[in-house]
């Protein structure tokens, strides 16, 4: 999952924001939420059976 | 002097080959363009997320349109252009079903396809001077 958001919060990064600095800080912040996300939507469904 | 966005849109050769370069190796377009930062950014990204699917066995879905959610997973596959078919002249990209990160894989594939689609949208952006 760390792998994944990195790799996509760097394309988007690249994708929405024109200066390296922009970049950087846009895809930190995506990526951040992308793992944010992935735990918070993690502990929900713990209680879910497949 | 830098070229300014309507001078390049003016000097782009042809804005559909530009966007043919970007469908066929992820960041060509940009390359091409001269956003050499952005062209390596997606280069690397976007070929990696591929090569990371097809290692943990994912698969490279055939266009199998008795199965439209196959059908659609072939289509993003193949949004990567070269990779994609140079894979296929490999056979790799079988995907083995049962591994535990078949599904995982498959992800990797199809989310590179669906992101480069998006890359080649922005290099045509650029090469119109919109951006």
């Amino acid at each position: 999952m760390a792998l994944f958001a990195l790799f996509v919060s760097t394309a988007f990064a690249a994708l929405m924001r024109d200066t390296p600095g922009d970049q950087v800080r846009f895809g930190a912040r995506l990526f951040a939420a992308f793992m944010a996300a992935g735990i918070v939507l993690g502990w929900i469904l713990y209680p879910f059976p497949l | 002097m830098r070229a300014t966005t309507a001078d390049r849109a003016a000097t782009a050769p042809n804005t559909y080959l530009i966007c043919v370069a970007a469908w066929l190796v992820p960041g060509a377009g940009h390359l091409w363009l001269g956003r050499k930062q952005k062209g390596l950014t997606f280069l690397v990204t976007l070929t990696a997320m591929f090569v990371f699917g097809i290692w943990i066995e994912g698969r490279l879905f055939p266009f199998q349109f008795s199965e439209p959610l196959v059908a659609l997973s072939a289509f993003a596959d193949i949004g990567l252009g070269l990779p994609y078919f140079l894979a296929k002249a490999m056979s790799a990209g079988a995907g083995r079903v049962v591994a535990i990160t078949y599904e995982y894989g498959n992800a990797f594939i199809i989310v590179a396809g669906l992101l480069n689609m998006l890359v080649v949208f922005d290099a045509f952006d650029v090469a119109q001077g919109r951006k």
